[in-house]
């Protein structure tokens, strides 16, 4: 890499680390009220509804709980450990960053108050989040979760869950204190965006390097073919990683390209990205990273494929 | 529970790398290069979450638990400390030349025009008896690729010249600005051919005045073509139409000089 690619990659890196982490840290914060003020009987309540019910429930939530996917991460890490069932938060996972007012709002503006874009690409983000969901109900959450590499405790305190602190939790002690609380608020909020950071800037580092190295003349020879297209638009999606909240302005851009490939971008990116891959494999097991990553993909690509070969879509 | 030094020297560290972090991101929030990496309509909620990472550094920092050394741990620090490195670095290169060659003005003793200071804006400018409405190339971009016809039939720009090959050899420059919604990641360089800027030196910030018509087969062709140096934005061209210019007039670079609002109508954002 020369000094001008040096620097675009340093931009480029720093401006989406930047960009996301307030988003990250909006997650952490939730993460952390959820850990120290909520009961982990509130939240259990969901399992005791039926399978559809915690779906929907978890498809839906976005619409309350705003987020991009740059803080979903360490949320639904929480929720898993707070016993709220698979079969809602992976969904909840996987559509919350489309399935929410914001993004809603900027597919619907990007795309020029075009109503079908917006209910396709809530349809191809529902489907695969819904999939998923009813695929991995059947495990307990904190049975996805990998142990953190912080698990083994050494020091009077060290948390024995495995959240990746490497100490106390407030939910491991007797009740405290507001203060001590809220105190305790900030120190979770601190190591989990610690914890989920690394990926985030690992992440914007391996765009920055496809930014630099990709030759941006490949896209305008493939936007003319919707086979070529569609995977393509979809590792580009993966690639550069972009906020869920302001990739339908790019997608708008790429107008060469035919809509089923602009929808398997926009569906696509939000779940599966540089910046999420390596926090999946992290907080999930091997398998089910796999499966989070891998099944989207697989759906949205026939999906778009079929929209798009049987005329559905142009 | 608050550990002595030893004990609590992890999680001490860790608030120091997120106290340096927060640091950087209210530091850079206020700074006059923001723009470089965001949207300015970001920057409160960079200052916000500046001041809320240095408000959870410190209570690591001032009031940690005890915790053991680990790798993950001291991996996670050494990714804050690496980005850090590497955010400074991008900012220091912004302070020092915002965009090497296309951001700085060509010298007007190399220039067949010289510069003039630039004029307050109004929405609408008459030269030569012709009225221009003044708005900015992403948004004129925008309303063709949208598919409509109000656009305005003369209109003002203010852009840089380019010149790229195998449009050059067809006698067209390139014009283009670089538009950003969020984050430069996310950024376009939204461009047109152009005709008429013969005497225009490339890298030349110009006024364009000027009229839109279709590119013929040639152009379009040529725009399919067209391969730039490296950069930071995806490079998009219009593929129907060419800006023919009826007039021009240097003018310094504008600051800053991405575009970040976009309007449908006037009086537009220029």
């Amino acid at each position: 890499m020369d000094q001008e690619g040096f620097r675009i990659f340093a931009t480029i890196v720093a401006s989406i680390v930047i960009e996301a982490a307030p988003f990250l840290l909006l997650g952490s914060l939730l993460s952390s009220i959820l850990a120290v003020f909520v009961g982990d009987e509130a939240l259990t309540r969901i399992s005791r509804q039926s399978l559809p019910v915690q779906i929907g429930l978890g498809l839906t939530a976005g619409l309350l709980l705003p987020t991009c996917e740059c803080g979903i991460v360490p949320v639904t890490r929480r929720l898993l450990r707070k016993g709220v069932p698979t079969g809602a938060a992976v969904p909840f996972m996987l559509a919350a960053p489309v399935v929410n007012p914001v993004s809603l709002a900027s597919t619907w503006v990007a795309f020029q108050g075009d109503l079908g874009m917006v209910l396709w690409r809530v349809a191809l983000v529902m489907i695969p989040a819904a999939t998923l969901g009813w695929v991995l109900a059947a495990g307990r959450g904190a049975e996805l979760l990998r142990p953190s590499l912080d698990l083994a405790p050494s020091f009077p305190g060290d948390c024995p869950d495995g959240c990746g602190c490497g100490c106390g939790h407030a939910h491991h002690g007797p009740a405290q204190s507001l203060a001590a609380r809220l105190l305790d608020v900030l120190r979770h909020t601190a190591r989990e965006f610690l914890d989920m950071g690394r990926f985030l800037i690992l992440g914007a580092c391996a765009a920055g390097v496809f930014k630099v190295f990709l030759p941006q003349e490949v896209l305008g020879l493939v936007s003319g073919n919707l086979l070529l297209a569609i995977p393509s638009l979809m590792l580009v999606a993966v690639l550069i990683s972009i906020c869920s909240e302001a990739d339908a302005f790019v997608a708008a851009s790429l107008s060469m390209f035919p809509r089923p490939a602009l929808l398997a971008f926009l569906a696509l990116g939000p779940m599966l990205d540089l910046k999420l891959l390596p926090a999946y494999f992290t907080v999930f097991h091997r398998r089910v990273a796999l499966a989070v990553a891998l099944v989207p993909a697989l759906i949205i690509y026939s999906l778009t494929m079929g929209l798009g070969l049987s005329g559905v879509l142009r | 529970m608050s550990a002595g030094f030893r004990e609590g020297f992890q999680d001490r560290a860790e608030g120091l790398c997120l106290l340096c972090l927060g640091g950087f991101l209210m530091a850079l929030a206020e700074s006059r290069f923001y723009w470089f990496f965001l949207n300015p309509k970001f920057s409160p909620l960079t200052l916000g979450a500046g001041a809320l990472l240095a408000v959870c550094g410190l209570a690591l920092l001032l009031r940690p638990e005890p915790g053991r050394g680990t790798p993950a741990r001291l991996v996670r620090q050494a990714f804050v400390l690496g980005f850090l490195c590497l955010a400074a670095f991008a900012w220091e290169q912004v302070a020092r030349e915002p965009l090497p060659g296309a951001l700085n003005p060509a010298s007007a003793e190399n220039s067949a025009l010289a510069v003039k200071e630039e004029a307050p804006a109004s929405p609408r400018v008459t030269r030569n008896g012709v009225e221009y409405v003044r708005l900015n190339l992403a948004e004129l971009y925008i309303m063709l690729d949208k598919g409509r016809t109000d656009y305005p039939a003369h209109f003002a720009l203010r852009v840089p010249v380019g010149r790229l090959e195998p449009a050059d050899k067809l006698g067209y420059a390139l014009v283009s600005r670089i538009a950003v919604v969020c984050c430069l990641a996310d950024s376009l360089d939204l461009g047109f051919l152009a005709q008429g800027l013969d005497g225009v030196k490339t890298g030349q910030w110009i006024e364009l005045y000027g009229h839109l018509e279709p590119l013929g087969a040639a152009g379009q062709a040529a725009v399919k073509k067209l391969i730039g140096p490296k950069s930071l934005s995806l490079k998009v061209m219009n593929p129907k139409f060419r800006v023919v210019a009826e007039a021009v007039e240097p003018i310094p670079v504008p600051d800053p000089p991405f575009l970040f609002e976009f309007r449908e109508k006037e009086p537009f954002a220029w």
